[in-house]
């Protein structure tokens, strides 16, 4: 039996009293990649948000185990040293730091180890040709100006760089071109390749065009109604969220 | 002396000591020799400062007049564009607890130079500065002046800085507040002629019960003077800082342009700030801008850079370096520079 990477239980998660999240469940083993995928204020954002620490949301009940252990009350920097990371819906933009010093400073932080300057040049100059990236953002200010597709794609820089187990991808497609999209999802694989595991939250289903997931789960209301595989995907984008949550309000 | 806005009760100065370390390194490289050096040390503030440059007062200036024990007087001939940075290094120990230093310097017209004054002290006990620095930058002449403070925790630190600025001249003050117990500072620009131009960048850092009391007025008096002030800081545990920023337009000085800003990150709820923004206009045509802010750093900054493994001391020191680095980065010294970032560092961390 394969070992789970990430194992939530019953998980019921607040913002300011608010019920968001209302039981999921949702098993991830290593080399697997997962689609959430559900309309909007559906709690999606809630999930990558609860599962990297954000402490405005309040775990009330359940379990988050990731490596058999449990992270829930784990401040974001102990979960990203564990592995955990999140490609941001909306990056935030740090003046007076540079892509490249964050980069370094982060990767020591997270693998523990000195990252030393002109090693550590190298495989950032090879991880962004990888992504098409030009040499020049590495010494602009993090995410200070850059336009949206530019800001996920240096995300993916980050995901790269720090090769988590689990990356969760908050919306990444959206903002990106049809081409950007391609460079994005080639790199998810070739961490899956890696047996690193994923998970992907997304509004609509352009990023499945290159991806091939394991599972894909409707997430509706806090909950998770159904899982299956890319059949389900279709079957969104044949009948709409709108027809999916009648097929769930009739059960 | 009663000190009301920091809240100090009384101050006395102490008996003026001699300080006889050497704090001159790198003269030898300018190729200003010491006979002009020497040419104005008996100038007068008066001579050449009208009434309004104040300083941090009477009591501060004229004694340091009185008492100097260190200083430079420069005398930058016509033309002379000294390339390399003039430091001076003070180093205060037990055996010179007090620098008291007297600053002149002189700009003929088209002239160029820097000057970084490093305050330091090597020993635990208590240390005293009061300094003045004057300049007259005459016509088409460029000054840049840095200030790097970092006395002891117990140590009283006080500096007035005053310029007049002639046409087309030029002033770039920096100021990096660190240390001391007590910090009063003060930086007077007066921009006399036409398009002059005054700059000043500080950045300060109050932790422990340090208090801060930082007053800089651009006085405008030439046609088509500019004048701008950012200052960013940090004030966590007890610390206290009143800040003044005044914008002061004197008749004649039609469409000038003064900006100020102030910009402080509160880590403590036991800190006090206040910013005290002042805009006072005798002529109608000018601009003066101001702005403020004040808060804690943002959350969700803050978790962003914590979701890539960095500590929350560790995010917390890196916003604030790169909120001072725009301001550090103005040290003509990459020393000084990683001294200051090594320290600031050291603070936050150890908090």
């Amino acid at each position: 039996m394969k070992k789970k990477l990430l194992d939530i239980k019953n998980l019921k998660v607040n913002i300011e009293d608010q019920e968001i999240l209302k039981g999921i469940d949702l098993e991830i083993n290593p080399g697997e990649i997962h689609v959430i995928m559900g309309p909007n204020g559906g709690g999606k954002s809630t999930l990558a948000y609860t599962l990297m620490g954000h402490p405005r949301y309040e775990v009330t009940e359940g379990q988050i185990l990731f490596d058999g252990e449990e992270i829930k009350d784990l401040s974001p920097d102990k979960r990203a040293k564990k592995g955990v990371f999140l490609s941001f819906q909306y990056p935030e933009e740090i003046p007076g730091v540079t892509v490249e010093e964050f980069l370094r400073t982060s990767k020591t932080a997270v693998s523990g180890e000195q990252q030393k300057l002109i090693p550590f040049k190298k495989l950032l100059k090879s991880k962004m040709e990888e992504l098409e990236m030009k040499d020049e953002y590495a010494s602009r200010y993090l995410n200070l100006g850059f336009s949206g597709g530019e800001k996920k794609k240096n995300e993916i820089l980050q995901m790269s760089i720090l090769e988590p187990k689990l990356s969760i991808l908050d919306e990444t497609d959206s903002g990106l071109d049809v081409d950007a999209i391609r460079i994005v999802a080639e790199d998810v694989n070739r961490l899956q390749n890696g047996n690193r595991s994923v998970l992907v939250i997304t509004h609509y289903n352009k990023l499945l065009d290159y991806l091939k997931p394991d599972f894909v789960h409707i997430l509706l209301d806090g909950k998770i109604v159904k899982s299956g595989g890319l059949e389900l995907a279709e079957e969104i984008d044949k009948y709409g969220y709108e027809g999916i949550k009648a097929k769930f309000s009739r059960n | 002396m009663k000190w009301n806005r920091i809240g100090l009760e009384s101050l006395t100065f102490p008996e003026p000591k001699k300080y006889t370390k050497e704090y001159l390194s790198n003269l030898e490289i300018t190729n200003i020799n010491l006979d002009e050096i020497n040419e104005l040390s008996t100038t007068k503030l008066e001579d050449f400062m009208p009434k309004e440059a104040k300083g941090l007062g009477k009591d501060f200036t004229s004694y340091v007049e009185e008492y100097y024990n260190s200083g430079i007087s420069l005398h930058v001939p016509r033309n002379m564009k000294v390339e390399k940075p003039i430091i001076l290094d003070f180093l205060m120990d037990d055996e010179n607890p007090m620098v008291i230093d007297r600053n002149i310097l002189v700009l003929e017209p088209n002239s160029e130079i820097t000057v970084v004054i490093n305050y330091k002290t090597k020993t635990q006990g208590h240390c005293f500065h009061n300094g003045l620095t004057k300049v007259y930058a005459k016509e088409n002449s460029l000054v840049n002046i840095i200030k790097i403070q970092n006395l002891n925790d117990k140590s009283h630190n006080f500096d007035s800085n005053l310029a007049i600025i002639e046409g087309e001249g030029n002033i770039n003050w920096v100021s990096i507040e660190l240390g001391g117990n007590i910090t009063g500072s003060n930086f007077t620009t007066i921009l006399n002629g036409d398009a002059s131009q005054g700059n000043l960048s500080s950045i300060y850092l109050g932790d422990g019960d340090r208090k801060l009391d930082l007053g800089y007025s651009m006085i405008h008096k030439g046609r088509k003077s500019n004048s701008n002030i950012e200052t960013k800081g940090v004030l966590m545990d007890d610390s206290k800082k009143v800040f003044r920023g005044n914008l002061i337009f004197k008749k004649g000085a039609r469409t000038s342009k003064g900006v100020e800003g102030e910009y402080v990150i509160l880590l403590d709820p036991a800190v006090k700030s206040d910013s005290i923004p002042g805009l006072f206009c005798e002529e109608d045509d000018v601009s003066g801008e101001h702005a403020a802010s004040a808060g804690q750093i943002d959350k969700d900054k803050l978790f962003y850079l914590m979701s890539r493994g960095l500590s929350e001391r560790e995010a917390k020191k890196l916003i604030i370096q790169a909120a001072f680095r725009p301001v550090v980065d103005k040290i003509p010294s990459e020393e000084l520079r990683n001294s200051i970032n090594t320290e600031i560092e050291r603070r936050i961390i150890n908090e």
